[in-house]
């Protein structure tokens, strides 16, 4: 369980933030999503994990393997 | 909620921006609710170093399409699909070895041009020495001297087309501080097939700047795959150390997965996300194509007058454990920088399991507006493992290596010279364009180098540099944001108009209609399947197999006949009007083929397989073949020459460019060269092609027709493989009859004339049944069309027009032997804005 501990900092975070709805016109920009190309994301994804031990990290997950 | 973004129509960017930032959880990574998108890829690997052997092999190299949908069901229900097909073909790594046991033998093709065929894996040597220390020993030739000798390297292999298959589904629901989403998919390729089903949600805290995202899916896998033809006579059996009994290996893994994240707006301008998540799988989970070199030295015997040992080489399929524990912890980090109107992304992950590896990845992005909807980003990604407890290179064992006094207990449990276990660092960098136009559609291009070497590994201990590769990812996609589109299109009435006329032309036509205003755009996505099957038939008759093994083949013989042949299309169609009398349109294509085939009654015998390559290209048949890819590219130009209120008269000129491959070839078998694949499962015309087409449309009530006639001149008189297919001119009309305003069905004749195959292969070529001689394409079609068009009149998807039709043959007249038609199903989306 030690794992998840490294995401309390963040929860510390939470009672630090305070941004008004008006103030959110910039996180609302498309360039600044987690995950801004995600179908080029899974390329690469899948690009990486036929040639790498690690993968995964994304959320829930599944797929096929085509290892070449 | 959502309706305050659709609410906002004036084009007030900060005004969206702030409605989409209160409707929108800030946190969650969800792009635009209803949107299209297609992407192609290609990855190529660089060639690896052999040493000593010059592969002609190509190295590996992967197409890809991939497409998604997403859309809304109702207010706040969503669905989206995923389609995903790769085909890949060309040479892996197979086993790594002491170059001094010389594991890649050379075929000479032309020993003028120093043209050497691929290195067929040598996975066996009976006769390989070792010094005291057991290191390996290089023999002079000439001098029968030994030197000793540590440089290891790859054995590689190579295999034909292949092609993987992926679906999925995914039903989301959104409340006003949550969402929740629900998937399944399935994935086939043919050796390998696995199903997935999975659940993901999100609940929002703190005015929606906090987020807890969770998730958990099931992954059931099966492989069935059939050892390499050219590698399995030298791969042991583990008990016996005879040659291995079963050339198949079947096995079955189960993987769960679970995932838990946070994801917090530190301030106006910055977010921060941090996740984990575990996967235990268990069952098979070797790589059936990849082998371990086992050396045999037997520490009774006597050293030799040159210090040298006695030793042998075998080969043994991969042993990995059948349970594996992974944990994954990511860090991400966004933070706009005002002053260059730029984003950073920082993203870090950290991977161990228990089969020992540990890797670190940081990637970074920069996002670089440039204004007028042009961004550029920058990327750069390091990645680091070290090596998994059972990798090496190759394992050895002190015991006499004969079937006697083998005993697999003094192996080790596990072992996998698979370079992907080893220890090495990988380093990429890369770069993407996107231009984002007004009407909510996005085009992007993207590109990636990347290089993996044992010397990148953070630390010391990386594997050797005969391991290391390079590579490049390529990338182009669109995507149109639905929801935009439908808000710029609201008060279009010409569209609706153009949209309705649309609405009644079937799936299968092209080239129909001219854009009616400069400026407009028009995208669809065409599907189409086509397949053969049934009895070969001569001419307009079904015919014996002996009739054809005696004729379908002059001057030969036949061995085999197709038993089924199938076509997948997937075509992109962009068309923009610069004026509005001229329409230019630009067409991608991708496709994949099937092919499988039998044995005729009453062939003659089939040579032998390991003497004749002709008998290995016969026996091989018996495996289906595919192939895939990118196909010729499209180029045209409409022009309208007649335009009334309710008729059309226009013309389209254009070419296809050769970019499709059309000198695919069979990988090696039993040491064999099969050269190229039969002609008609090349995926492109290798030629530039003339494409003309002429299109009447008239509409009456509720009654609509149209006619064509188009045609297709090969420009070149052969292609680089040394074929021409033969021109095509066909005729079409049809009739439509729109049941209400947005449902119409359509009945349509084709005649298809085309021409048969010229010219022959330039190279190696084995011709063992009817489709592999030119005179056996091309012919006399007439089939039947009955279509249905759905055009969505009004909502959020006013615009979209789908449409389905199915290509009934009704009369096949064939040049010389071939399979009959069975049928084509069109497929077309279709926006016009």
């Amino acid at each position: 369980m030690y794992r998840f501990f490294y995401l309390l900092p963040i929860i510390f975070l939470w009672g630090c933030s305070s941004v008004s709805p008006w103030e959110r016109g910039t996180l609302a920009k498309s360039e600044m999503r987690l995950d801004v190309a995600p179908l080029q994301s899974s390329l690469r994804s899948h690009q990486y994990g036929s040639r790498e031990a690690a993968s995964g990290g994304g959320q829930s997950g599944g797929g096929g393997c085509g290892c070449y | 909620m959502v309706e305050a973004v659709v609410a906002v129509t004036k084009k007030n960017s900060l005004a969206l921006l702030i409605a989409a930032a209160l409707a929108l959880p800030l946190t969650t990574t969800y792009a635009s609710e209803e949107e299209a998108s297609f992407q192609y890829g290609h990855y190529e690997d660089g060639a690896r170093n052999l040493f000593n052997a010059q592969s002609g092999f190509k190295p590996i190299q992967v197409d890809s399409i991939q497409t998604n949908t997403k859309l809304k069901l109702a207010d706040r229900v969503r669905l989206a699909f995923n389609y995903t097909q790769d085909t890949w073909s060309g040479a892996t790594p197979v086993t790594t070895a002491p170059l001094a046991f010389a594991g890649n033998r050379q075929r000479v093709i032309d020993a003028k041009k120093n043209i050497l065929s691929g290195a067929s894996p040598y996975l066996q040597n009976d006769a390989v020495y070792v010094d005291s220390q057991f290191n390996p020993l290089q023999q002079d030739l000439k001098t029968a001297k030994f030197t000793k000798n540590n440089q290891l390297v790859h054995t590689l292999s190579t295999a034909s087309p292949e092609t993987r298959k992926q679906g999925d589904l995914r039903f989301g629901y959104d409340w006003d501080e949550a969402s929740l989403d629900i998937g399944a998919g399935t994935s086939a390729e043919n050796d390998y097939n696995s199903s997935f089903g999975n659940i993901g949600g999100r609940l929002d805290f703190n005015q929606k700047l906090t987020s807890v995202n969770f998730g958990a899916s099931y992954t059931a896998s099966e492989t069935d795959a059939t050892l390499d033809h050219d590698a399995f006579d030298y791969i042991k059996d583990l008990k016996t150390l005879g040659k291995l009994k079963n050339k198949f290996v079947k096995g079955q893994k189960k993987d769960w997965s679970g995932s838990l994240g946070l994801t917090q707006v530190l301030n106006k301008a910055a977010l921060v996300e941090g996740s984990v998540s575990y996967t235990v799988s268990n069952g098979y989970m070797a790589n059936p194509y990849k082998t371990t070199a086992i050396l045999f030295v037997d520490p009774m015997q006597k050293i030799g007058k040159n210090g040298e040992l006695n030793a042998k080489m075998f080969a043994f399929l991969e042993q990995r454990p059948d349970e594996r524990q992974q944990w994954t912890e990511n860090l991400r980090y966004v933070q706009h920088v005002a002053r260059f109107d730029a984003s950073l992304h920082l993203d870090y992950r950290f991977y161990h399991d228990d089969w020992g590896i540990q890797a670190h990845t940081i990637s970074s992005d920069w996002i670089q507006s440039l204004g007028d909807g042009w961004s550029i980003t920058p990327r750069v990604r390091y990645y680091s493992q070290n090596a998994a407890d059972f990798y090496t290179p190759y394992v050895l064992t002190k015991q006499a290596g004969n079937k006697t006094t083998f005993d697999s207990k003094l192996l080790p449990q596990n072992y996998s010279s698979d370079y992907r276990l080893s220890g090495y660092g990988a380093l990429s960098g890369g770069l993407t364009v996107t231009k984002k136009f007004a009407k909510g559609l996005e085009l992007q291009a993207g590109a990636e180098y990347y290089t993996h070497a044992g010397a990148l590994k953070l630390g010391s201990g990386g594997e050797g540099n005969y391991a290391d590769f390079d590579g490049y990812l390529v990338n182009a996609a669109l995507k149109v944001d639905l929801a935009t589109l439908s808000m710029a299109n609201s008060n279009h009435t010409e569209h609706s108009h153009h949209a309705h006329h649309r609405a009644s032309v079937p799936a299968g036509v092209m080239f129909d209609h001219v854009l009616p205003n400069a400026g407009d755009v028009m995208i669809s996505y065409r599907y189409m399947y086509a397949n053969q099957a049934g009895t070969t038939q001569n001419r307009t008759n079904v015919i014996s197999d002996a009739t054809i093994v005696n004729n379908g083949c002059e001057p030969r013989k036949c061995f085999v006949t197709p038993d089924e042949m199938s076509m997948n299309m997937h075509m992109l169609d962009l068309m923009y009007a610069p004026t509005d009398w001229l329409t230019l349109m630009l067409m991608p294509q991708f496709m994949d083929m099937h092919m499988t085939m039998r044995a005729l009654n009453g062939a003659p015998p089939t040579p032998n397989m390991m003497t004749d390559a002709l008998g290995a290209a016969i026996v091989h048949s018996a495996h289906e073949h595919t192939t895939g890819g990118i196909g010729d590219t499209g180029m045209y130009a409409l022009f309208n020459l007649l335009k009334l209120s309710n008729q059309q008269l226009n013309i389209s000129l254009g070419v296809t460019a050769p970019t499709g491959d059309s000198g695919i070839q069979l990988r090696d078998t039993h040491k064999f060269d099969l050269g190229f694949i039969h002609y008609g499962m090349q995926l492109g015309s290798g030629t530039w092609d003339f494409k003309p087409a002429l299109t009447y449309t008239v509409n009456v009530d509720d009654w609509s027709f149209g006619a064509q006639l188009n045609g297709t001149k090969r420009l070149e008189s052969h292609n680089k493989a040394g074929f021409v297919l033969g021109d095509i001119f066909q005729a079409t009309g049809w009739g439509s009859y729109n049941w209400t305003n947005w449902l119409a069905a359509s009945v349509r004749g084709v005649y298809t004339l085309q021409g048969s195959l010229q010219g022959a292969y330039r190279g190696v070529y084995h011709q063992i049944g009817a489709m592999d001689y030119g005179q056996n394409y091309g012919g006399r079609f007439v089939d039947v069309g009955f279509g249905i068009n759905a055009s969505m009149p009004n909502g959020s998807l006013q615009g979209n027009r789908l449409s389905f039709e199915w290509l009934q043959p009704v009369h096949d007249d064939v040049n010389g032997y071939q399979l009959p038609r069975e049928g084509a199903l069109s497929a077309t989306w279709s926006y016009a804005f």
